[in-house]
């Protein structure tokens, strides 16, 4: 490579990206070393994969090919915090666990929870990652409010930008959230950020069935209490799963929903208000997804009011697919970890299953060759010919993770 | 509102476009003045009619225009649009007050006073819900006035549509003459005549127009009048003068009596003039200027002679139409100082009672009653505290405010007569409001209002007790059985 | 086609009282809520059902006809403009409620619904949809999706783009989509739903769109505190931030709004005030409590001279009503008035408002400013008089100034009105060309043939460039009149 300023070198033996071999990797210290990476890997027609913290690189189908990664390793300062906007802006590269580090002194966070330790900023709008909170304060699109991308050509574009409240022009933030490095580089994004809770309180409740979460969430969710997160957590269908409801705020805030939410609960089963020690224990537990030593994990979606027939139907309906669980009972979103021949064995039915309640079924945890049997993604409705041709606009070479994304984009 | 340009602000940009997406170049738009006969009747949803297929130019003459200044008020926010009940039927722009000032506007500008420009200010009920909406004040009310007499100046309408307006103008302000209809038309209805006629398919036969104002027929019981003086119980607080109308004292008289009971019973002496002729009302609201003008100087002329402090009012559209005689004799040097001074002391019935504050005790009335607020009293003259001020204060009577309330029931003076279809829905609209009430008893401060409401109520298959507010107040007062209110019509 | 051919033809789709063909009746759609700018629209249609929309649009593109979609038409960018030989789609039609999903909080509506009328529609169970705009007793839904409105409320609640998790659209080419996941979150794919939310009218028409339904909170306060002016106001709301509390929605008005909203609404603003804030907070009972007595506390500590507390709902509606009403209200106390809108970092406000007042003060004209305190968007109503010579010019020299300042500050062009036509000039100062260009790949995507409200957003026109089939050099770009993009 020509005009890469010496930014691109030999990747180490080994390196993949999903299995798929790669030989180069770059490390740009800056946007415009980036878009110089970028331009000179678009002169000679490679293909690239963006990785930052390594931890998505499972998600999706395996690239066709893979020429060169580019590593946001470099790119991870904080720019800017402007604490009495509760606005930051960062770079694609920093860690998100640096980055909360960076604004708890001010007394803020960026609302956002996803339990893939070692995650940066960048993979998690790449791959629009979440956590238990997104109950309350929403998924990276809803907190996101400008960026900085570089596209496949090297150009650098910007959208948004430092403030909460913004309309000029597209918001190109919320179409490069999830799209995994396939329309370019997140190099920069600004966020808003919310007040850190000053205290917190945990309920929790045994569940037997089912039938008795959707009994114990539906109410709930209608009430006026206002959780941060409703989870479930069903490792083993043989005993019973536990819902924990966590809310954060003030003190007496805290406590008052806490006692009344027992209360409710208590109707469908024995409600427990956590004591200190064990409240800590549950925040640090929570959304741990089930399918850490498990080959394969798959992420189920379907309507909130649904999930409970949901699950009844994965586990003793005719799938019989009765894998540890864990689910954002109040979102609609539900983990399960498995393994290769159950996943092959089911997968189209489940989908077929889930999209009548307009439901979906991803695989984010398996080995590639399981994923180029079965598609990570599953139907991506009416609007995919829509999504080939911005996809054909922003990466006409198809270069950045060719295939990687549903329909094979 | 300025306008910047006339025909776009970057021409030769929009030209551009224009050939840039492979449309054709711009042209003029082809001259719209007298449109197609029958292509007005179909262009919109508003209720088609026999068009005259004229334009006149300039649109409007220098005898009182509707006004510039009253024009500029207007911003554009569409803030009255969700509450004008031809946009919420219809849902069109030139069927809206905003679209409608427009129109004034653009008439103003140049653009000729056609068939469609006519039709859409015919389509204005004159509710003026419009202007209660408005947060920039826009007097709506004067605006509409203005521009239904030029129309029905300078506009030569379809003879079938002059011949009907001719007919409802020579019939319904002459009490004498609606009166002298009574006996046949008793006659009419206890013969069941009617409701074979209808059976037959007869009444569908005739013009709808006809068919509507059948069925807009109150039953009609006996007809007593109300006396020329009635003296006020216990000491004298006032001495009130009483319009008593034309439909009301023909078709309503029970609830003229009730009205000159009512203030009684609360100190004042009551005199109902017995040459009194029609306050003008249907004839201001429709544009009918000089006729208008006639009725309010003899209404002037025969309040003043009967010598009263204050003039009482019990139908909304009247007593609206009186408050404005200061405007619409404004040029009158012979009337314009006595017409406002007049109009300053009229007084809608529930205004008046609740300005004395009452005298005779209200006894207990049981009830649950929808309150419905007529246009002419909520919306023209902003009088919606005292009619429930006055009912409240009847103990056991409960007051259930009916969803909606703002949008008119579509009776508006002559509407229902002139645009039966779009009455008809809105009818229909108010009749299902009434009935989620869960109310027996439907009150209001309007003859229009309770003939428009029952018909509504009858298509539906479905009977409401109905009264008028000085009904419920005499009844109260008297200490009556609410049976009486319940059990009639 | 011509137009008389493409009038049948519209016709036959919506059926003649769907088709508005006549002079005086097309003018008065010429405008929206922006009166500056008219353009007569060839023809206008008012569809009432999904399909005679896919229809008319599908119309348009046979007939290679630009169209321009409208809603309540009270839009103050001029987005729903219409372009000269363009066709006006009006969908105040299509204005049913379709689905209420209380379960999953969710609520489906065509694109005529007016925003209040889905929170009545779910008031009665306990609901409420957030995104208020003051317009909302009338500005529709569509016309939120494309224009992404906000509202006092959204310090908290975000936006609309916040609130819709389903759009059905109907592309310039006629095909009908299904954007975002409905009731399930986090659909597959693109977010394409994002990007089409404040798109302004230009990537096609929804006509379908899927609601999200909050739960009315348990607790509402609201108070009104008067300040000396707007530094001690600005202070207050900083210290209010600060201590890490998130109300549900802070505003303030100046004296000169205050008056123009006494004169509409008589909410009895205290005399003398130089400028107001209203705090609102809500949520659960006993957190709502805490902490509105600690901003009672910091709005006295930064000097509020009066503070009204709304004992009631309709103290507390009385008090929104003044706020809501104020642009339209200051048409009592100035001939004629520019609304802007702008956004700045909450922390620049002060230095943004002495700055907007020496502008003002060099053109010796009047600005009231109204503005959601909580996020830095303002609201600064120039007042002036048009019959004044020169006047008019001033007071549009001065809009601009203010939005450059605003730009200066770190902010945009536009909080929530949109770009439109009337900021479209604007766009560059915010955006570079890559930015631009970025975009439009955007709207190339959705609209090759540039024919979904052209004119609109972005200041040059450009063509999307090849087509499949021999390229042929188009008459605009050999005029020189547009760039192959």
């Amino acid at each position: 490579m020509g005009e890469d300023g010496g930014l691109v070198q030999p990747a180490p033996p080994g390196s993949a990206v999903d299995g798929v071999p790669v030989a180069r990797v770059a490390r740009p210290g800056s946007v415009s070393e980036a878009s110089q990476v970028l331009a000179a890997a678009a002169a000679d027609g490679l293909a690239v994969a963006f990785v930052g913290g390594a931890s998505k690189l499972g998600l999706g189908n395996p690239p066709e090919r893979a020429d060169l990664v580019v590593s946001t390793e470099r790119l991870d300062q904080v720019l800017e915090h402007a604490a009495g906007d509760l606005v930051v802006r960062v770079q694609g590269g920093a860690r998100l666990a640096d980055l909360q580090a960076a604004l708890a002194p001010a007394g803020q966070w960026l609302a956002l929870d996803p339990p893939e330790p070692g995650a940066t900023v960048g993979g998690v709008v790449a791959a629009n990652a979440s956590g238990p909170r997104r109950l309350r304060y929403g998924t990276v699109r809803d907190l996101i409010i400008g960026i900085t991308v570089v596209l496949a050509d090297g150009t650098v574009a910007r959208a948004g930008g430092k403030v909460v409240k913004n309309v000029a022009g597209y918001d190109l933030a919320k179409l490069f959230c999830g799209s995994l490095g396939t329309l370019g580089l997140v190099a920069e994004a600004t966020f808003r950020l919310h007040p850190l809770p000053a205290a917190a309180a945990v309920v929790t409740l045994e569940v037997d069935t089912p039938e008795r979460v959707g009994a114990a969430v539906a109410p709930l969710l209608r009430s006026t209490l206002e959780p941060s997160a409703v989870e479930l957590a069903w490792p083993d269908r043989q005993l019973p799963g536990r819902l924990t409801v966590v809310f954060e705020g003030i003190q007496p805030g805290v406590e008052a929903q806490a006692a009344a939410c027992a209360e409710q609960l208590g109707r469908v089963g024995t409600a427990v208000v956590a004591g200190p020690g064990e409240t800590d224990a549950a925040l640090d537990s929570l959304g741990v997804l089930p399918f850490e030593k498990a080959d394969v994990g798959v992420k189920v979606t379907c309507p909130p009011a649904e999930l409970p027939a949901v699950l009844a139907d994965l586990r003793s309906g005719p799938l019989a697919w009765a894998g540890p669980v864990s689910a954002h009972a109040g979102t609609g979103v539900l983990w399960m970890a498995s393994d290769a021949s159950a996943l092959a064995e089911r997968i189209a039915e489940a989908r077929e299953r889930l999209a009548a309640c307009g439901g979906s079924l991803a695989v984010v945890k398996a080995p590639p060759e399981l994923k180029r049997a079965v598609d990570a993604w599953g139907p991506a409705g009416d609007a995919l010919g829509l999504m080939r041709r911005v996809k054909e606009r922003f990466d006409p070479d198809r270069r950045l993770s060719p295939g990687r994304f549903v329909g094979g984009i | 509102m300025t306008e910047q340009t006339g025909q776009g602000p970057e021409p030769a940009h929009e030209r551009a476009s224009a050939t840039q997406v492979g449309a054709r170049g711009p042209e003029g738009l082809p001259d719209e003045v007298g449109a197609e006969p029958g292509q007005a009747d179909r262009a919109t949803a508003g209720a088609g009619r026999h068009e005259a297929g004229v334009a006149v130019l300039p649109a409007f003459d220098d005898h009182h225009p509707p006004a510039q200044e009253l024009i500029d008020d207007c911003v554009h926010c569409g803030f009255c649009l969700p509450t004008c009940p031809t946009y919420v039927l219809w849902g069109e722009e030139m069927d809206s007050p905003r679209g409608r000032i427009y129109l004034m506007e653009i008439g103003r500008q140049g653009e000729p006073l056609n068939d469609e420009m006519v039709r859409h200010f015919d389509l204005c009920l004159g509710c003026m819900a419009c202007v209660t909406a408005c947060p920039s004040g826009v007097q709506y009310g004067k605006l509409i006035e203005a521009t239904r007499q030029q129309v029905e100046r300078r506009y030569p309408r379809s003879r079938r549509d002059r011949a009907f307006r001719a007919f409802v103008f020579r019939l319904f302000p002459y009490p004498r003459r609606l009166r002298v209809l009574r006996g046949p038309l008793r006659l009419y209805q206890r013969s069941r005549l009617g409701a074979l006629a209808r059976k037959a398919g007869l009444l569908d036969r005739l013009p709808r127009r006809m068919t509507a104002m059948e069925r807009l027929l109150p039953t009609l019981g006996r007809l007593e009048p109300v006396p020329e003086v009635t003296p006020a119980a216990g000491p004298r607080r006032r001495r009130v003068g009483m319009l008593t109308g034309c439909v009301q004292r023909v078709f309503f008289p029970e609830v003229n009596t009730a009205t000159a009971r009512v203030l009684a019973a609360d100190g004042c002496e009551v005199v109902a003039p017995a040459t009194q002729g029609c306050c003008g009302a249907l004839s201001l609201h429709a544009g009918r200027e000089a006729e208008a003008q006639a009725f309010a100087r003899a209404a002037i002329e025969t309040f003043e002679a009967a010598g009263v402090d204050q003039v009482v009012v019990n139908a909304a559209g009247c007593g609206s139409a009186m408050k404005e005689y200061g405007h619409l004799l404004r040029d009158d040097p012979a009337f314009a100082e006595r017409a406002a001074a007049f109009s300053d002391r009229v007084r809608d019935l529930s205004e008046l009672l609740v300005e004395l504050g009452p005298v005779a005790e209200r006894h207990s009335l049981p009830v649950k009653v929808a309150w419905h607020d007529a246009c002419h009293l909520g919306h023209a003259q902003g009088i919606r505290a005292q009619p429930r001020q006055a009912l409240g204060a009847i103990p056991g009577l409960e007051v259930r405010e009916i969803a909606e309330a703002e949008i008119c029931c579509g009776s508006a003076g002559i509407y229902n007569l002139v645009e039966p279809e779009p009455a008809a829905e809105l009818g229909d609209r108010k009749a299902a409001n009434i009935l989620a009430t869960g109310a027996d008893l439907l009150v209001t401060s309007n003859p229009g209002c309770l003939m428009q409401l029952r018909n509504a109520l009858e298509r539906r298959g479905e009977r409401l007790a109905m009264a008028h507010v000085a009904e419920v107040l005499d009844a109260a007062v008297r200490g009556a059985d609410p049976r009486t209110l319940l059990d009639r019509r | 086609m011509d137009r008389q051919a493409l009038i049948r033809r519209l016709e036959e789709i919506v059926g003649p009282q769907g088709v508005i063909s006549e002079r005086n009746q097309l003018r008065t759609y010429e405008c929206d809520g922006l009166a500056n700018f008219r353009v007569i629209p060839s023809v206008v249609v008012l569809p009432e059902t999904a399909g005679q929309a896919r229809d008319t649009v599908r119309a348009c593109a046979e007939a290679g006809v630009p169209f321009v979609a409208r809603g309540s038409g009270t839009g103050l960018s001029g987005g729903a403009l219409p372009v000269s030989d363009g066709v006006l789609i009006v969908l105040a039609r299509m204005r049913r409620v379709l689905e209420v999903d209380l379960d999953n909080q969710r609520a489906v509506v065509e694109p005529g619904v007016l925003n209040l009328q889905v929170t009545k529609e779910v008031a009665g169970d306990g609901f409420y949809y957030a995104p208020d705009p003051s317009s909302q007793q009338i500005c529709s839904i569509g016309g939120n999706v494309a224009e992404n409105s906000g509202g006092a409320h959204c310090l908290k609640y975000g936006f609309t783009t916040n609130h819709v998790t389903g759009l059905e659209v109907v592309l310039p080419d006629g095909e009908l989509v299904h954007l975002g996941g409905g009731k399930a979150p986090d659909p597959p794919g693109y977010d394409l739903l994002g990007a089409f939310v404040g798109s302004e009218g230009t990537l096609g028409i929804t006509t379908k769109i899927t609601l999200r339904l909050l739960r009315k909170p348990e607790a509402v306060r609201t108070l009104m505190a008067a300040f000396d002016g707007t530094d001690q106001a600005g202070d207050a709301v900083s210290s209010i931030i600060g201590a890490g509390i998130v109300p549900a929605a802070i505003e303030m008005m100046d004296a000169l709004a205050m008056e123009a909203a006494e004169a509409a609404v008589h909410v009895h603003y205290p005399e003398g005030a130089g400028a107001v804030l209203i705090v609102e907070l809500d949520g659960p009972e006993a957190e709502c409590e805490h902490q509105f007595d600690e901003v009672e506390r910091l709005c006295r500590e930064a000097g509020s001279t009066t503070i009204q507390i709304a004992e009631s709902d309709d103290q507390r509606a009385l008090f929104w009503k003044g706020r809501k009403s104020a642009f339209a209200a200051v048409g009592r106390i100035s001939p004629d008035y520019y609304v802007q809108d702008g956004v700045i970092p909450r922390t620049a406000l002060p230095e943004v408002l002495r700055r907007i007042t020496e502008l003002a003060d060099e053109r010796g004209l009047r600005v009231a400013n109204v503005f959601h305190a909580g996020d830095g968007n303002l609201h600064p109503l120039v007042l002036y008089d048009g019959e004044v010579e020169g006047q008019e010019e001033r007071a549009e020299e001065l809009a601009a100034e203010i939005l450059f300042t605003c730009l200066e500050h770190g902010g945009s062009i536009t909080g929530e009105h949109g770009v439109g036509f009337d900021k479209k000039q604007y766009l560059p100062r915010q955006f570079s060309a890559a930015d631009l260009d970025a975009m439009q790949l955007v709207r190339c995507a959705f609209d090759p043939e540039g024919r979904s409200n052209p004119g609109k957003v972005f200041p040059t026109p450009r063509l999307c460039g090849e087509r499949p089939g021999p390229r042929r050099v188009h008459p605009a770009e050999q005029a020189g009149l547009a760039e192959v993009f």
